[in-house]
């Protein structure tokens, strides 16, 4: 779990790594973040070499694929030191939690994951970290509810405080959302290996979308806002599901427009 | 090879061993504290328990009502005998079944029962374990209407009473009638679990281990039919607790 | 039980679409999750006794061969007698012929998931002799032929119309519903009468102490009392697993069972026995046997990967937490062993290859592992067997991976290996798609990902990278 540790050794300069989802399908969440991580003074490098952490392959047993592609990884972001920033947490999860299976029986390899994963962090996190979850003073009317993604929130240990974070944006009217830390369906392949069960287990957390009555459901894994965005598209619904560094992104956009940071 | 050799050979090479060593002791189970330990930790049971009786007795009060328990606190046994009595009229009872605990000798209970009309039986070993003995108990656990003990300890962490079944203390009198009246002294509430198989252990470690042992919470329940919580299926539907605090 | 773990798709297909049986699991949520949650809450020291259960479930497995010594001397120095059996067919034969030795006419069965694999009260019933479960679900489910659906709430997806249908002798369709209580009575007093005819006893074990060759058995109904009382004989069924080596362990092991399971502080009942009744006792079985089950656990035990799914003490807590279960049922999973516990022990129990769709249906959520008194890290072993249905690395027959998905991951990883076919690739598979799009997002995409637009809008590629962006907005960059 993230300590506030504000105030205490902020970092100036950090290494953005997008995640592929992010890079290729939803560039402007990987802008976003470095809007967000510029808003709070740090320079962002962005290694132009980068693909993947070799999740997908991993999850679904093709350890074989993963590894090479893993090993890349890490030989990439070995010739960037301090810390790297993920906007995702399934990712981050990979590198922190998964590499020493993936690894295993390797254990030089597994050091170097280890040293790389102590100084990777999620967005969130990282703010929650180094900058206090009331740092960033952004404003965006609207009404949200929060989506506590699975990896993020069970294998990153982050849990309340992207509301924290949200609830400093100004205007923004957060509700909490009911179940929102059970999974919305989308673990990766298993979202179009086994379709039915995933959007069976959507399906609930849309439901509860819908009762919440929020115009906006804001989460931290882009793969978590697709599977919710492309079902209540799929229902006809108004409702807009935002990655959580395009809202704070805009909402600091909205300020400076407005004259406020 | 017998089964047993060969299935624990099994296990071994399963493992990754050839032969089977004595594990050495770590932090995870209390089997390696030796029998002076166990003393050790029943005794200091004890003593907390002694001290703590107050607190204990209000504990267990709330926590055994909170589980189903209808709990009467009383100051003499007279009034004990009374609640007894009342519960044998609501009840309409005709045949009632105690266990042999002094607690109920102390109260006076067979007095108070025989009051009510009904016919009262103790569970006692009588010295001959045949089978005509054997289904007798049986029949008249299943006859009765009440089923009335004290209690060897009981539990204030979560209102549970303890019973070792042994003569003078059938295993079905808690069990088979459908009200089940439990009477105790402040001084048999023990703290928690913890102590109570502290207790036990320390039994085991001198040999004394009882032969089988009952935690009763509640009456008997059950929410398998559509998830709703039914109160008594196949123990006893009511179940009453009479706590005596002379002091 | 025979598995029917192939038929997992199908039968979750037909839970999915069960309006009844999905209100049902519901309850399983609402419930006991929010049960055992509250009850956690309620608990000062909650992550410590899950660390302290999980280390003694880690001790005794790892030092497995010597408890079941200690266990089998000691219920034998307190008069009762052991039996090792290597498969559900030798402790099947030692039941029935202990029935016919003993000329038992009438059986009854506590609770006992161990004896569902031994598929036990039909093989009685098959050889003249009366079996009836006691414990309301399973009873329930005997008399509709069914297999339980959940570890300890085995009815969970019957209505109350289909129990009153199977209980009530004179209930007619079209007839008020009686209720529960009304239903429940039915049952005590139908199971009373076969209580006090029983002459033999089955029942399981929900922990079995090595140091005083005691059995516990934690219920609420009362007919594991019942069930080590009334007859003359009693047989307890274990898997070998369910070992503590210390009767003090009980108290940690008991909290976190009951607390996981249901979210009660302690059951109505817990009874431990140690052997048959004693010389000062006028009730009791003349005769106790431990019947201990391997039935395919050597191959758990001997599998470091999969060798902590031992630790496992029943309590259904990772099936309540589980999203995927929810939705499919107990059934689906074609074993004794429904839900994320199942999804790891039944494939190697009864063969990966059958059941190879148990650890893919996961969404790797991880409410298991959360939920796990013993902290089992069921997400890890999940992994690990759908590395094996892939690669089949450690035994070739497991792989069940088609040639067609073994492509597309390695086209995957050749494309993630350089930068240059990551953009390229992705820039052509836009401009595949496009024509399918519409502001953005597709309502019908091809293969692979044609299962997503079956019932969600898939984005479309967006038509430059991150990379291409941030080098537009002239921002330092390495390569």
């Amino acid at each position: 779990m993230p300590e506030n540790t504000a105030n205490s050794s902020r970092p100036e300069r950090v290494t953005l790594f997008a995640s592929c989802m992010v890079d290729q399908l939803a560039p402007t969440v990987g802008e976003s973040t470095v809007d967000v991580l510029e808003h709070l003074g740090i320079t962002v490098d962005f290694l132009d070499d980068q693909t993947c952490c070799g999740q997908p392959a991993f999850n679904s047993g093709f350890r074989s694929e993963s590894l090479p592609v893993a090993t890349r990884f890490i030989e990439l972001f070995e010739q960037v030191t301090g810390p790297i920033v993920v906007p995702s947490g399934s990712c981050a999860a990979m590198v922190r939690n998964f590499y020493a299976d993936l690894f295993r029986g390797d254990e030089k390899m597994t050091i170097r994951a280890r040293r790389l994963g102590e100084r990777l962090y999620e967005l969130s996190e990282f703010i929650t970290r180094f900058f206090g979850t009331d740092a960033i003073k952004g404003t965006l009317a609207d009404t949200a509810t929060y989506h506590k993604c699975c990896h993020l929130l069970r294998e990153i240990g982050v849990d309340e405080e992207p509301m924290k974070i949200l609830s400093n944006v100004e205007g923004l009217q957060m509700t909490p959302l009911e179940r929102a830390d059970v999974c919305c369906g989308f673990g990766g392949a298993f979202s179009v290996k086994m379709p039915d069960i995933s959007s069976a287990i959507l399906d609930e957390k849309l439901d509860n979308i819908e009762t919440n009555g929020s115009n906006m459901v804001i989460a931290a894994d882009i793969g978590c806002v697709y599977q919710m965005q492309g079902g209540l598209r799929r229902r006809g619904s108004a409702v807009q599901v935002v990655h959580i560094a395009e809202v704070l992104a805009q909402s600091i956009r909205n300020s400076s427009v407005l004259g406020k940071s | 090879m017998t089964s047993r050799a060969k299935f624990i050979a099994n296990v071994t090479s399963s493992l990754g061993r050839t032969e089977v060593i004595t594990p050495s002791s770590d932090d995870s189970t209390a089997a390696f504290d030796d029998a002076a330990t166990a003393r050790a930790n029943a005794g200091r049971v004890m003593a907390d328990t002694a001290a703590r009786s107050v607190e204990l007795t209000d504990t267990m009060a709330e926590a055994a009502s909170t589980i189903g328990w209808k709990v009467h606190r009383v100051a003499n046994p007279e009034d004990a005998a009374d609640i007894v009595a009342n519960i044998c009229v609501q009840k309409g009872a005709t045949s009632v079944l105690r266990s042999a605990h002094d607690i109920l000798d102390e109260i006076n209970v067979d007095a108070a029962v025989t009051s009510t009309g009904a016919n009262l039986r103790v569970t006692e070993h009588s010295g001959d374990n045949n089978e005509t003995k054997v289904n007798e108990s049986k029949s008249a656990a299943f006859a009765a209407d009440i089923g009335i003990t004290g209690v060897d300890y009981a539990i204030a962490e979560t209102g549970t009473v303890v019973l070792h079944p042994r003569s003078g203390l059938s295993r079905l009198v808690s069990l088979a009638p459908p009200t089940h009246i439990a009477v105790l002294r402040p001084g048999e509430i023990l703290d928690s679990l913890d102590d109570l198989f502290a207790m036990e252990r320390s039994d085991h470690m001198s040999g004394n281990l009882a032969g089988s042992m009952n935690l009763i919470s509640g009456p008997s329940k059950t929410a398998d039919i559509e998830g709703t919580t039914v109160t008594g299926i196949h123990g006893p539907l009511e179940v009453h607790l009479i706590i005596l605090e002379t002091d | 039980m025979k598995p029917l773990t192939s038929d997992f798709r199908a039968k979750a297909a037909e839970t999915m679409v069960d309006e009844q049986v999905l209100q049902s699991l519901e309850h399983v949520y609402t419930g006991f999750f929010k049960g055992r949650l509250e009850a956690a809450g309620n608990t000062d020291n909650w992550e410590d006794l899950r660390e302290k259960g999980k280390a003694i479930k880690d001790h005794t497995i790892a030092h497995l061969d010597y408890y079941l010594g200690q266990l089998a001397d000691n219920v034998e120095k307190n008069g009762g007698s052991v039996f090792f059996a290597a498969d559900a067919a030798e402790a099947r034969k030692y039941v029935l012929d202990l029935a016919h030795a003993r000329d038992i006419k009438t059986v009854i069965k506590s609770k006992s998931m161990v004896s569902e694999e031994m598929a036990l009260a039909q093989a009685l019933i098959d050889e003249g002799i009366e079996a009836v479960e006691t414990d309301l679900g399973e009873y329930i489910i005997q008399l509709s032929g069914e297999t339980p659906y959940h570890l300890i709430a085995p009815a969970v997806h019957k209505s109350r119309k289909e129990v009153a249908e199977l209980l009530d002798d004179s209930y007619v369709d079209g007839n008020p519903v009686p209720d529960a209580t009304e239903l429940t009575m039915m049952a005590r007093e139908k199971l009373r009468s076969v209580f006090e005819r029983a002459d033999m006893s089955v029942t399981g074990v929900n922990f079995a102490v090595a140091e005083s060759g005691s059995i516990a058995l934690v219920t609420n109904e009362g007919n594991g009392r019942m069930s080590t009382t009334v007859p003359r004989v009693h047989v307890a069924v274990m898997g070998m697993e369910k070992i503590v080596p210390s009767i003090q362990d009980l108290s940690t092991m008991l909290r976190i069972l009951i607390r996981s399971a249901t979210g009660q502080r302690i059951s109505s009942y817990v009874t431990l026995v140690n052997g048959a009744r004693k010389s000062d006792e006028e009730e009791g079985p003349e005769e106790f046997h431990l019947v201990i089950l391997d039935n395919g656990r050597q191959k758990l035990l001997a599998d470091e990967q999969m060798r902590e799914s031992l630790n496992c003490i029943r309590c259904g807590a990772c099936l309540n937490a589980c999203p995927v279960y929810r939705k499919v049922g107990g059934h689906a999973y074609g074993w004794v062993y429904p839900g994320p516990i199942g999804a790891i022990v039944t494939p190697v129990l009864t063969g990966l290859k059958d059941a190879s769709n148990l650890p893919a249906a996961s969404s790797l959520c991880g409410a298991c592992h959360d939920a796990c008194p013993v902290k089992i890290n069921i997400p890890r072993m999940l992994l690990e067997l759908r590395y094996r249905t892939a690669e089949g690395k450690t035994d070739k027959q497991e792989r069940t991976s088609s040639m067609r998905e073994r492509t597309v991951w390695k086209a995957w990883r050749i494309g993630m290996m350089g930068r240059k076919r990551f953009d390229v690739g992705s820039r052509l598979s836009r401009l595949f798609l496009r024509p399918l799009a519409e502001n953005g997002w597709l309502k019908k995409a091809p293969p692979p990902i044609s299962g997503w637009t079956s019932t969600r809008d898939f984005p479309l590629i967006s038509s430059s990278s991150l990379r291409s962006r941030l080098n537009k907005r002239s921002k330092k960059t390495k390569s």
